[in-house]
């Protein structure tokens, strides 16, 4: 039997490691490389460690802490910590690798915490979010650096990498001014100053202000700058003017500036400025220029009380202040019994304030003021300053009939000005006397006689007679107004005229009834007649015979009565009677008029000679009647500026002055009527007959 | 003891129809039959280290991270359970702990020591190693429970400024570590135990 031989135990050939490894090994690895992969990029991106040295780490917290450079957080403080003395933290911070590199030796840290002031609240996000860590830097690298020590306070240039001015302010006083002090311009809050400093002479406090972009334009060398701060009351003939600025620089202070004229010049960062008082200070500083460090210090010493004189009180020089009173104090002069207590004050006098120009040395100054001393007899002297507070001021006089003296340049604490007599005038004294001078009036000496006066007014304005006064002016201003529009003075126009019209007619009937020409032959007759006779003489005297007895006919008569009619109706319009006036001169006229017409009806040809030499008489006598009629005018004018005179007394309103007014126009007029009828009549007298 | 190996039998992984020994696949649901899976022990080393791996990052990294109002805190599994101890809630810090921290690193341990002890049998006789694999497979999905409420807080907790929860690198470490483990526990063929050597 064959014996199958036993199984072969075939071994499989194993297969090769590479064929036996699971695909599933793939997934560790690839974890491991995703791991090492997240670990080596926190790793590469945690960014460069820089170290920042604060005095305090208020606020700071490792972990929580940012860095951040606009407002972008960079960084975060990975730990905080202490220097190796213990006295200053140190804050380690975790940068950006990419901004890492523009942290250069300039770059300035400082902590934002929350603030409360009375300019308003800043860095309110810190209050959640906890303070940061602001930084600040250019935009160029000049090697990174990995150690900084942070500020205390936020710098100036905070926002300045878009430009800003830095310059440095000085003040004769800072106690208004405190950091972060807006500087205003226009209203308009244009930067802000920073911590104010002594300068290191101690007279000075400096102060670095910075003038944000694009503002720092308007800084020139013609910007002056000057306290805002608190407010300001004056008392003035206007009343009380009370200027308050904003709460943020009543409290903090500020400081205003303008240009004070155009033009100026860029300045450099930097530039030192001084800060005036107020802003008419700093506006006249253009042509005074007070630089503060010019100022000429001088010492006076008072005998005498200085009372009312106190520190900042001016010093003036022809009414022009040029300083202030800096010092007050007393120092004791002599020896033994002579020692005495004397008063020092020292001044500031104003270089520029003088007039001596900015560029002038203190030296200069001082010799210039010696030379006033010597030659024109400078002196100081103590003089009112307001008579009201008996306040005191330090004038500087020209006193020529002073005794010589000279600038004592060896004076303490400053060069001694000598001194001449106070000119004050106290208040008190000055009250005396008005006083005095009130009571040395004659007051009841006055009274007397002014009561005297009043009752002689009284008893005259009382006088029945005075107060008939008016009645009676206005009773007559009425007559004579009634007289000037009564018909009949009118009528004397219109019966003028009539007699005119009836001279004229008679005229023509003259000329018509050839009488002239026969007049005239008649006379050629009379003269042939004569030149032919031998017996003239008997002839002429038949002629002269002839003529006066024309000149004896009535018709002189008639003239006499005309002109005596005439004369007493310029007789009538002077007298109170006047009124009657017209109705005489009408008649008398009338009676002209009547007469002519008599002579013309008559026919009196006969009597051509007479008549003519009557009427011709008859017009010069109204001629010389109407020469009188202008003096008339003028009596009347008289009267009546005289009535104008006494009645502008009555006041304007008054219905007695109306009436006047009416009365005095009507007048006038009458009066111009007169006068123009005078004027014709005079300068024309043949028109009255000739019509013409 | 006789095991299905010996008898000649092969029993389907899937619907667990036993089939004579040489079937290539079971007759009734497909799946390819193996006596025993060569691989097991390589797959669940190759997942055991992934899962260690993620566990790394898991605990160093921050699970959480919580921006409020006023702080913004990142915290750590460990360092969330220890705030939370402090804070008194002894409980809830205990929870944490042991779901995030004591069950993984017991899970590791377990495979491992699985793994390392298969057919030595002077360390831990095969029901007992049976037992251990059957709490581990079980207790696995419990460690999820981190990550969970990760999801849920960052879910819920979102009101812009105010709150904020956001998950840390370590949830997502950690929800890969857990699922590497299970993984591994998966690919483990518990037959083996059986495949003593005598």
């Amino acid at each position: 039997m064959t014996e199958t031989p036993p199984e072969m135990e075939i071994q499989p050939p194993r297969p090769a490691w590479w064929q036996r490894i699971s695909v599933v090994w793939l997934v560790p690895v690839i974890a491991l490389l995703v791991a090492l992969g997240i670990a080596w990029n926190s790793y590469a991106g945690r960014g460069t460690l820089i170290e920042i040295t604060f005095q305090n780490a208020t606020g700071l917290e490792a972990g929580q802490t940012t860095l951040r450079y606009r407002d972008v957080t960079i960084g975060v403080v990975e730990k905080v910590g202490f220097a190796p003395d213990l006295r200053n933290v140190v804050a380690s911070v975790r940068v950006a690798n990419d901004v890492a590199e523009y942290i250069d030796a300039e770059a300035q840290f400082w902590v934002v915490r929350p603030e409360v002031s009375v300019r308003g609240i800043s860095g309110l996000d810190t209050v959640l979010s906890g303070a940061y860590i602001a930084g600040l830097w250019d935009n160029t690298s000049t090697g990174a650096q990995y150690a900084f020590t942070g500020l205390e306070v936020p710098p100036l240039m905070s926002g300045s990498d878009m430009g800003g001015l830095s310059i440095t302010l000085r003040l004769r006083d800072g106690n208004q001014i405190s950091a972060g002090a807006p500087i205003i311009h226009k209203g308009i809050e244009v930067g802000s100053v920073g911590e104010p400093r002594l300068a290191p002479d101690g007279d000075l406090v400096l102060i670095d202000a910075v003038i944000d972009a694009p503002y720092d334009r308007m800084i020139t060398s013609n910007t002056r700058f000057w306290d805002a701060s608190g407010f300001d009351i004056r008392f003035g003939a206007g009343g009380v003017e009370l200027d308050v600025r904003s709460l943020a620089s009543l409290i903090q202070g500020g400081i205003n500036f303008d240009n004070v004229i155009s033009g100026g010049d860029p300045v450099d960062p930097g530039q030192e400025y001084d800060v005036f008082a107020d802003e008419t200070a700093a506006r006249s500083s253009v042509f005074t220029s007070t630089a503060v460090d010019k100022m000429l210090p001088l010492s006076v010493v008072f005998d005498g009380s200085v009372a009312g004189l106190t520190v900042g009180a001016a010093v003036n020089y022809r009414g022009l202040t040029v300083g202030t009173v800096t010092d007050l104090g007393a120092i004791v002069e002599g020896e033994g019994d002579d020692r005495r207590v004397r008063l020092l004050a020292n001044l500031e006098i104003g270089t520029g304030q003088l007039g001596l120009g900015e560029d002038v040395s203190i030296d200069a100054a001082r010799d210039f003021i010696a030379r006033l001393v010597s030659e024109d007899h400078l002196r100081a002297r103590l003089a009112t300053a307001s008579l009201f507070t008996g306040s005191l001021m330090v004038e500087l006089v020209e006193v020529p009939e002073a005794p010589d003296a000279e600038l004592d340049l060896e004076g303490e604490p400053f060069p001694l000005l000598p001194t001449t007599a106070p000119a004050i005038t106290e208040f008190q004294t000055t009250a005396q006397g008005v006083i005095d001078r009130i009571g040395g009036l004659p007051i009841e000496g006055l009274m007397q006689s002014a009561i005297g006066a009043l009752n002689s007014v009284q008893q005259l304005a009382g006088n029945p007679e005075t107060q008939r006064v008016p009645t009676e002016a206005a009773n007559l201003l009425s007559a004579a107004r009634a007289l000037v529009e009564s018909d009949e003075v009118s009528g004397i126009v219109s019966d003028l005229r009539e007699t005119t019209a009836g001279l004229s007619s008679l005229t023509r009937q003259i000329e018509q009834g050839q009488t002239v020409a026969n007049l005239m032959s008649a006379i050629d007759r009379a003269n042939q007649a004569l030149e032919g006779a031998a017996d003239v003489p008997q002839i002429t005297g038949q002629l002269r015979e002839l003529a006066e007895k024309a000149n004896r006919m009535e018709v002189d008569q008639l003239a006499a009565s005309a002109e005596n009619l005439l004369r007493s109706a310029d007789a009538l319009i002077d007298s109170p009677e006047a009124r009657q006036v017209p109705g005489a001169l009408a008649g008398a006229l009338r009676e002209v008029d009547a007469m002519l017409a008599e002579l013309r009806e008559g026919g009196a040809v006969g009597n051509v000679n007479s008549a003519l030499a009557a009427a011709e008489s008859a017009a010069t006598d109204l001629g010389s009647a109407a020469q009188g009629l202008p003096d008339l005018a003028a009596r009347a004018a008289r009267v009546l500026d005289q009535a104008g005179a006494t009645v502008s007394g009555y006041g304007n309103d008054s219905r007695f002055n109306v009436e006047l007014v009416t009365a005095l126009r009507s007048l006038q007029e009458a009066a111009d009527a007169l006068t123009t009828l005078a004027r014709t009549i005079q300068r024309n007298p043949n028109s009255i007959i000739l019509g013409r | 003891m006789v095991t299905a190996r010996d008898a000649g039998l092969v029993g389907c992984t899937r619907c667990g129809r036993v089939h004579h020994m040489g079937t290539p696949a079971c007759n009734r649901c497909g799946a390819p039959l193996s006596s025993r899976d060569d691989t097991s022990l390589q797959r669940v080393w190759a997942w055991w280290w992934a899962g260690l791996i993620a566990y790394i990052p898991a605990n160093l990294y921050p699970m959480l991270l919580t921006s409020t109002l006023v702080s913004n805190t990142e915290s750590t599994i460990v360092g969330g359970a220890v705030e939370l101890f402090l804070h008194g809630d002894v409980g809830v810090a205990l929870i944490v702990l042991i779901a995030s921290v004591v069950i993984p690193i017991a899970k590791f341990m377990a495979i491992a020591f699985l793994a390392v002890s298969i057919n030595k049998r002077h360390i831990m006789g095969e029901h007992a190693q049976h037992q251990l694999f059957s709490v581990v497979e079980f207790i696995g999905r419990w460690s999820m429970i981190d990550v969970f409420v990760v999801a849920i807080l960052a879910s819920l907790v979102r009101f812009s400024v105010v709150a904020t929860i956001n998950p840390g690198i370590a949830a997502v470490s950690f929800a890969l570590s857990v699922a590497f483990t299970m993984q591994a526990a998966l690919s483990f063929d518990p037959r083996i135990i059986w495949d003593d050597e005598k």
